[in-house]
This record gives structure tokens, C-alpha cells and sequence, in this order.
């Protein structure tokens, strides 16, 4: 994976698509989120309540909806200091951006269950 | 990169959603035998209303078991919420069918989250299961026994008075 070297703090790239990305923080314990124009930081809980509420946007029922309402939807996170506004269209990159980051996240563990039985 | 996943939770993501499905299983049987047992009480079928009281107590520890398992192991638990409970029953016996066919559907509901750890390879959710297992022979034995008793001593005349006494001594001692 590609390393990205700050002066204070060390992050790694988990998932980037053309829309956003996200890294790992090792000594924070914790993910940067760089998406819709801003880097937010998420702990453990929160990014999981993020994953949590944009798959359950029903994208397919707002496509279909014709009311007039704008098709944007409010992502607020609770005990979370971030929210999003968000286009359908950038819901449909961010849910992208997530699922590749879990996958990456899994594959991740996988690795580490890998080595751990392999050096024990 | 660290596994922060792992650092944080000892439970994957799908063994956490099953065992909060659990959960809410658990809470609803709960639920239910309470529901059973006001009919019972209100038909004047009061051993087996205890019974069901008993019954509901278990569940619930059950549904705490599950619960403070999920949370212990970095979890999140959701209380879950129980609607749509069955309050009135066609007949006596109707009520020990669906009890046991409660039963059938929790332990295979537990199968299932077994089966799930066994492809994850999670041992130690396995051996926390194990007890659930070891109790739904326990709870399935009282929910057909109890309806064996309908076939062994009939509803005609004072039949269901019998039954009703027995239901309460209904027990499980098996070593095996």
C-alpha cells in the first residue's frame, strides 16, 4: 500500500477512488475521510455508523421518486462532529468509497490472522 | 497498517449483526411465553401459566447472555424492539404448538450463527454457543413433551385439568 508521510502524524492509504479517499491512522487509532471538500476524522463507532446510514439510503427509491424535493440527502452521525449534505450522485461515490474501504479493512485482517498463525 | 478492526472488536461485523438478531429473537420469545401466559391465567390454565412465566424469564436471561456477550467483546448491542405479539389463542393446545415451534426456529437460529463462526473460524464465539446449544435440548424436550401430553392423556372430559398439572412438572435431567 502507498504511504503518505505528514510532519506529525503518519497515514495510510486504504481506499481512493477519482471521488475521495480514505486513510488509517495507526498511532490515532482512527480514519481520515477525504471527501465532499473536506478531511474529517472518524473514530472506530462513527465510521461504522457512517457505513451504517449511507447503505441504508435507498438510492434506487430516490431515482425513482419524481416529487420535487431536491434529491439531496442529510448524512448526520450521532456523537459524531461531521455531517454531510450530499447529492445522489456523490452518495453513490461515498458508498463506493466505503465499500472498498471495508473490503480493504478485511483484507487487511485477513493478512494479519495470516502472519499471526503463520509466526506462531 | 494496524488491524484496527480487530484491535477494537474481537467479533466481525456479520457475527455481531447475527448475534444482535439473536437478540431480538430471544427478546421476542420472551414476549411471547409472557403473552402465553396471561392466556393461561385468564382460561384458568395456572400451572402452565407459571410455566410460561419461567419460560420468559429464560429467554430474557438468554437475551442478557447474548447481549453482554456482544458488548464485552467491543461490540455494539442494540436493544431491540419487540412489536406485532400474538395475545389470544384458539385453544390450549394451540399455545404449546407455537411454543414449540418457537423453540425449533431459536435453535435454528443459533445453528445458523454456528454455522457462520465455523466459516469465520471464530472459536470463541463457538464456545460461547455452546451453552445455547446445550439449552435448546432442554427447552425443546419441555416445549414436545408438553404436547405429548396432550396425545398421552386426551383433552375429553377432565383431560385438560390433567394436562395442565402436569405441564408444571415437566422436567429435564438428562446427564447426557
Amino acid at each position: 500500500m502507498i504511504t503518505t508521510t505528514t510532519t506529525t502524524t503518519h497515514w495510510t492509504d486504504v481506499f481512493k477512488t477519482s471521488a475521495g479517499a480514505i486513510y488509517q491512522c495507526d498511532t490515532e487509532r482512527c480514519w481520515y475521510v477525504d471527501f465532499g471538500g473536506k478531511v474529517a476524522k472518524f473514530d472506530y463507532r462513527c465510521l461504522l455508523k457512517l457505513r451504517k446510514s449511507v447503505y441504508h439510503i435507498d438510492i434506487e427509491q430516490a431515482l425513482l421518486n419524481t416529487t420535487k424535493d431536491p434529491d439531496v440527502e442529510i448524512i448526520f452521525i450521532c456523537a459524531c462532529d461531521h455531517c454531510y449534505v450530499l447529492s445522489l450522485l456523490q452518495i453513490i461515490a461515498l458508498k463506493e468509497l466505503l465499500e472498498g474501504t471495508f473490503v480493504m479493512l478485511e483484507l487487511n485482517h485477513i493478512l494479519h490472522e495470516r502472519l499471526c498463525s503463520i509466526a506462531s | 497498517m494496524k488491524d484496527l478492526l480487530r484491535i477494537k472488536s474481537l467479533i466481525s461485523t456479520e457475527i455481531e449483526g447475527l448475534l444482535n438478531q439473536q437478540v431480538k429473537k430471544e427478546a421476542l420469545s420472551s414476549s411471547i411465553y409472557l403473552s402465553m401466559a396471561s392466556w393461561c391465567n385468564r382460561n384458568g390454565y395456572d400451572f402452565s401459566s407459571d410455566y410460561f412465566f419461567k419460560q420468559a424469564e429464560e429467554e430474557r436471561h438468554h437475551q442478557l447472555k447474548f447481549y453482554k456477550y456482544i458488548l464485552d467483546m467491543g461490540g455494539n448491542a442494540i436493544s431491540p424492539e419487540v412489536t406485532g405479539i400474538k395475545q389470544e389463542y384458539n385453544s390450549f393446545r394451540e399455545v404449546f404448538e407455537e411454543a414449540l415451534d418457537q423453540e425449533i426456529s431459536v435453535t435454528q437460529s443459533i445453528k445458523n450463527i454456528y454455522a457462520r463462526c465455523m466459516k469465520e473460524q471464530d472459536f470463541v464465539t463457538m464456545e460461547f454457543l455452546n451453552w445455547f446449544l446445550k439449552e435448546q435440548r432442554e427447552e425443546e424436550y419441555k416445549a414436545r413433551r408438553a404436547l405429548e401430553l396432550f396425545e398421552v392423556i386426551g383433552e375429553e372430559g377432565t383431560g385438560r385439568w390433567q394436562i395442565d398439572k402436569h405441564v408444571g412438572q415437566i422436567k429435564y435431567d438428562s446427564e447426557a
